[in-house]
């Protein structure tokens, strides 16, 4: 209970959404609660129609208002039930919707924080799963629990107020299958699903591996091991789920039992209550059979109950999420760009003792190129992070024409373009991919753009031209062909500096040199930063700096330092084949 | 209803034979609960003395437990055979995996296989449980519930009967509209559910194009749109559940109506029509739990399905054809392919008529531009591929594919990315050789240039690697395939697919002063587009197209200046003078 209370303590995912759209959630348990009414009134209603009956009245009409609540209940029933299923799914999905706007501006503010923490694409699908969880929360578990607990509540007051202390009596009985059982359930499986989810991570694990390194595994030809590593979590699996089924059948039976206990003690009940005259005995048989349709809604409360701790997990998630600070900071804007300047920047990773940069200064002016190089891990992508105010130095600045880079983070689209390793393309039309450089571009501008990409040719080859799908994360494309359409949207962004981490990182020479030199013909009049793996294309920058070890060890223009380092000269001349 | 393919799984037909005579007992329960309950309130109805209704209520009491004590029994006959072949299952298709290789994932997809071996099996096994009860429920239930009503008014049991095709009919046709509609509308669906990821992996690309904030609100219409059009559907589906909801609570009132009547006239008695209304339900319920669980049944269908699909893949065949020796690779031995070609998924990895022969510790170069067919024919070289047609002659003896149990022992694969499997380092390092001694081990880690590295970790060989534990970089995740090769001195075969491709040209100088010594005493394939390896070749390959376009040593193809010497140029290095 502690822990349920925890839960919601600091909640700002789940519990505003009830309050919310309050209004469709009363009326998603009203009509959860009509739907079992009606089931429990029809019987009620059949049993006293045939007792009636069977005191042959003189006149069809004596029973006519049962006939027609048979009929009445009888379709109420199902709509209620029609109706219920489509307000509650219309209702969680709408919720789904402000759901996934939060999550998205959530994980917008903390985009930075997050990827230093975790590997981006599992965390996505996490958080992704996540609200989907929390859908199923809803669905699953509160709507049944809370028309539950009105059903019994019912059920209790209607006998109450015949006699209060057998509904006393069947409140303490009906309590266990409603409160007990969901209650020994949710203990029960936490600690089950706590195991559950380590034994399956051990499986995904182990499984992922032997897929991902299948290759190896037939070279070694150890099948027998390849086989026995999987041998463990296979039958932990099967022990757990035993358990699992184990818990739930004898739980079940459980309920079944004080469900029979309640009619046998509702019989007897009736026999001493309603035995004084032929009509008080015509509600025995209704009082007998009413509670028969309510066993379906009371048993389900224990099995949406025992998902909980799935459940708690997600909403302990996303609630943390949100639990970041984000620091604000002042924002200013600059005009025409006049320098960009590095100065005596150091940075070292939080949580990390190694100093990634140790002492780096630089200072570009409007139309210079550089080209960053060194070995990975040698703080070149860190460089980029504090350029573009992705990270903070612990000390010195990064500025703008003499502006701090935390005050320009608004106007930053304006001042700098990125073409990374993997730009992503949205799965949606060429053309809208293009077009996100910048919104208010005409087709014509775009147009242009791409032809200056030279990608003309090639979209004019697809089936449907600009309109044609790039499907998800642009796989209709090749890489060389993805960068080019980065460039082009960089085209339409038109910032004033360009920066290049490593755009041709898994292309191939040709396509990369084509690629290189469509980048540098396009952007000839902007400032360039690129990091680069290796020299192929070096020739396009009028500066060349090596990092190691967070400091700059050789710099210069490419012709200079072929002159006179014989370390780049070497390095220059094996890339190009040559020992 | 009910698929086939459940009843060749072994020891289900006498699980099956159990539980249905356990549900033929429990219908009787059913029925007799139904009696004993109604004659305790009859016997109330006639105002007679509470006394009366002890025996009937106990009766009632007893087969109400026996009843609930059967479902629990069915479970546990069906559970051991459900478990069994659950577990059989992914052991099969583990083994599977193994022997079909690498080609099976690369076909279905990394995700989709773990989908399958975990959450797939997972639902085959739901599914497997629910399937056979439930139509033992079915097909037993409401038939034995019939015929009893029929014994005391076979008026209701005729009406009974006649609304059961009735209901099954409007669930059909409701049903298949639905689906239809579902169908139509899956790859919209599929697309607005992936949507939402795809805008949170594409985040940094937003921000860099200053949209972040604004994409807020399209998220917010596109998963609305989504909401909109899921409703459509579900309003159908729903449809279906509510008519057979509408037909058999409207069949209850309808019945109940019926016997008031038939009381009226005074053909029947309380008794019976108590027992018949109590029974009532309970010949509705078998097919409402099956309706309410079709979805889940659906799953496991398709899941079923799809694990089927693996484990009924033919296994290649004679893969024991090139005799056993050690070391497989020898200074003398020949390998030759004639006119081999190769065809596999797209048209980009196709190999036509692939010649060439090669002789002992040879260092054979395959260049040429992405997609060209540099990695199948690695693959195809290392088995994983087979072609379709040509000859292929390892050491004088005729195979159709290198899939050979021999051959696999006799090579080293050391691709762009070196797989690394989450273990400890050692047991990485030991991988194709795990018998071998930690000296043994520590020296191969030396060669491969792994010392220094090693001594900095916190439990040196024992500290853990892999996806999710300690990163290990690029260079050094091919230094640790490197020293797989030193270890196992009976590997003298060494495939390379682009090894150095995505390493800074310093980390690859390094990279290259620790490999040069392992080519001695080796035959090396090595596929790049890397120039400078070309110079440390004996025999290179050039492709172009799926084809091999040139081929001879480099100072023949220098002289030829023909397509290597052109390639060179474009990929922006000339020839040595």
């Amino acid at each position: 209970m502690k822990s349920f209370l925890a839960t919601f303590k600091n909640d700002h995912w789940v519990m505003p959404y009830l309050r919310r759209y309050r209004r469709l959630l009363v009326l998603v348990l009203f009509l959860g609660f009509m739907t079992f009414f009606c089931g429990a009134a029809l019987m009620f209603n059949s049993g006293y129609l045939i007792s009636r009956a069977a005191t042959h009245p003189y006149n069809i009409l004596m029973i006519y208002v049962p006939i027609v609540l048979a009929r009445a209940f009888g379709i109420g029933r199902p709509a209620f039930r029609y109706a219920e299923r489509l307000t509650s799914h219309n209702w969680v999905l709408r919720i789904v919707s402000d759901f996934r706007k939060r999550l998205y501006q959530s994980v917008e503010r903390q985009a930075v924080a997050i990827r230093q923490n975790h590997q981006t694409g599992d965390v996505l699908s996490i958080l992704a799963e996540d609200i989907d969880h929390i859908e199923n929360l809803y669905l699953r578990t509160v709507f049944p629990l809370v028309i539950g607990w009105l059903l019994y509540l019912f059920v209790v007051l209607g006998i109450g107020y015949f006699n209060w202390a057998f509904g006393l009596l069947m409140l303490l009985l009906l309590g266990v299958i409603v409160v007990v059982m969901p209650l020994i359930s949710v203990s029960a499986n936490g600690r089950r699903e706590f195991q559950a989810r380590q034994v399956q991570r051990t499986f995904y694990t182990q499984l992922t591996d032997a897929v991902l390194g299948l290759g190896d595994w037939l070279i070694s030809g150890r099948r027998q091991d390849f086989l026995a590593q999987q041998d463990q979590p296979i039958d932990q699996i099967a022990d757990l789920r035993r358990a699992d089924h184990h818990f739930q059948w004898w739980r079940n039976l459980a309920i079944e039992l004080v469900f029979g206990a309640a009619i046998i003690l509702i019989v007897w009940w009736a026999g001493l209550t309603f035995t004084h005259s032929q009509a008080q005995a015509n509600w025995v048989a209704a009082f007998g059979l009413a509670l028969f349709p309510t066993i379906e809604p009371f048993a389900d409360m224990s099995q949406g109950v025992s998902e909980w701790p799935v459940y708690r997990e997600s909403i302990r998630r996303v609630n943390h999420l949100d639990d970041q600070p984000v620091k604000h900071v002042e924002q200013k804007t600059i005009g025409t760009l006049t320098d960009l300047t590095v100065d005596h920047v150091a940075f070292t990773y939080p949580g990390s003792d190694r100093q990634v940069i140790a002492d780096l200064s630089l200072t570009l002016h409007p139309g210079e190129k550089l080209a960053l190089l060194g070995p990975s891990g040698t703080g070149k992508s860190t460089l980029l992070k504090l350029i573009l105010g992705d990270a903070t130095p612990q000390k010195g600045t990064v500025t703008l024409n003499g502006v701090g880079i935390d005050h320009l983070q608004e106007q930053r689209p304006q001042l700098f373009g990125v073409l990374d390793q993997q730009p992503y393309l949205f799965d949606t039309t060429v053309m809208n991919n293009v077009r996100l450089g910048n919104l208010n571009a005409t087709d014509d501008q775009v147009r242009a753009a791409l032809k200056a990409v030279a990608l003309d040719d090639l979209i004019e080859r697809l089936p449907a031209g600009l309109e044609t799908q790039v499907h998800e994360a642009g796989s209709r494309f090749s890489g060389g062909e993805r960068q080019r359409l980065s460039l082009a949207r960089i085209l339409l962004q038109d910032a004033p500096v360009i920066i290049l981490d490593e755009p041709t990182v898994s292309l191939d020479p040709i396509t990369e040199r084509d690629l290189l030199d469509t980048v540098f013909r396009v952007l000839k009049d902007k400032t360039i930063i690129w990091v680069t793996h290796h020299l192929a294309g070096i020739d396009h920058v009028d500066q060349v700096r090596f990092i190691e070890d967070g400091r700059f060890d050789m710099q210069g223009t490419p012709a200079e330092l072929y002159r006179n380092n014989p370390r780049f000269q070497a390095l220059y001349n094996l890339d190009r084949g040559q020992k | 209803m009910i698929d086939q393919r459940v009843f060749k799984f072994p020891g289900v037909k006498p699980a099956a034979a159990i539980a249905a005579v356990l549900t033929l007992i429990q219908a009787v329960m059913i029925i007799l609960q139904a009696v004993y309950l109604s004659a305790a309130i009859v016997h109330l109805w006639h105002q007679q003395a509470i006394g009366t209704i002890v025996q009937p209520l106990a009766v009632f009491a007893v087969t109400f437990l026996a009843r609930h004590l059967l479902t629990i029994m069915k479970s546990r006959t069906l559970y051991p055979f459900v478990e069994q072949t659950t577990k059989t299952l992914r052991k099969q298709f583990m083994g599977k995996l193994f022997d079909l290789g690498p080609q099976v994932v690369a076909q279905n997809g990394t995700g989709n296989v773990v989908t399958m071996g975990l959450e797939g099996i997972d639902k085959i096994q739901t599914y497997l449980m629910m399937i056979i009860g439930k139509v033992l429920d079915l097909s037993l239930t409401p038939w034995l519930v019939l015929i009893y009503i029929a014994t005391i008014r076979w008026q209701a049991a005729v009406f009974l009967l006649a609304i059961y095709p009735l209901i099954i009919l409007f669930m059909v046709i409701l049903g298949l509209a639905a689906q239809a509609k579902a169908d139509r509308q899956y790859a919209g669906y599929q697309r607005l559910s992936n949507h939402f990821v795809d805008t949170l992996r594409g985040l940094p690309t937003l921000k860099q194009l200053g949209l972040n904030e604004r994409y807020a609100d399209n998220v917010y219409h596109v998963s609305e749109d989504y909401r909109k059009k899921t409703m459509a559907t579900l309003t159908i589906a729903m449809t279906s559940t509510f008519a057979l909801d509408f037909f058999t609570t409207l069949s209850i009132a309808i019945i109940a109506v019926f016997l008031g009547f038939g009381l009226m006239d005074n053909t029947l008695q309380l008794l019976p029509a108590l027992i018949i209304l109590t029974l009532a339900p309970d010949y509705f319920a078998p097919i409402r739990n099956f309706a309410n669980d079709y979805h889940a049944t659906l799953n496991g269908k398709n899941a079923l399905t799809a694990v089927l699909d693996i484990l009924q893949q033919p296994v290649p065949k004679d893969r024991n054809l090139l005799p056993e020796k050690a070391p497989v690779w020898t200074a003398g031995d020949e390998l030759c392919f004639d006119r081999v070609s190769v065809a596999y998924g797209d048209a980009e990895t196709t190999l036509t008529d692939l010649s060439f022969k090669v002789k002992g510790f040879e260092k054979v170069g395959i260049i040429g531009a992405s997609g060209s067919g540099k990695s199948t024919l690695i693959n195809t070289l290392g088995g994983f591929l087979s072609p379709q047609a040509g000859t292929i002659q390892v050491r004088g003896t005729q195979v159709p594919h290198l899939d050979q149990t021999s051959w696999r022992q006799s090579f080293v694969y050391i691709p762009q990315a070196p797989y690394l499997f989450h273990a400890s380092l050692r047991d990485n390092l030991a991988f194709y050789h795990p018998q071998a001694g930690l000296a043994a081990i520590e020296t191969a880690a030396k060669r491969a240039g792994l010392s220094d590295w090693i001594a900095t970790l916190p439990a040196g060989l024992d500290t853990a690697i892999g996806e999710g534990a300690r990163g290990v970089s690029g260079g050094q995740a091919q230094r640790i395939a490197l020293a797989r090769a030193f270890l196992d001195d009976r590997r003298r075969v060494l495939l390379f697919d682009e090894p150095t491709a995505h390493l800074d040209i310093e980390t690859e100088i390094e990279l290259k002063q620790a490999m040069m010594p392992v080519f001695d005493n080796h035959l090396v394939f090595f596929a790049t587009h890397r120039l400078h390896w070309m110079n440390e070749m004996d025999y290179i390959l050039v492709m172009d197209h799926g084809r091999i376009v040139e081929q001879g040593t480099p100072t023949e193809l220098a002289q030829q200046n023909g397509a290597y010497v052109r390639l060179r140029a474009e990929m922006g290095g000339g020839v040595k003078p």
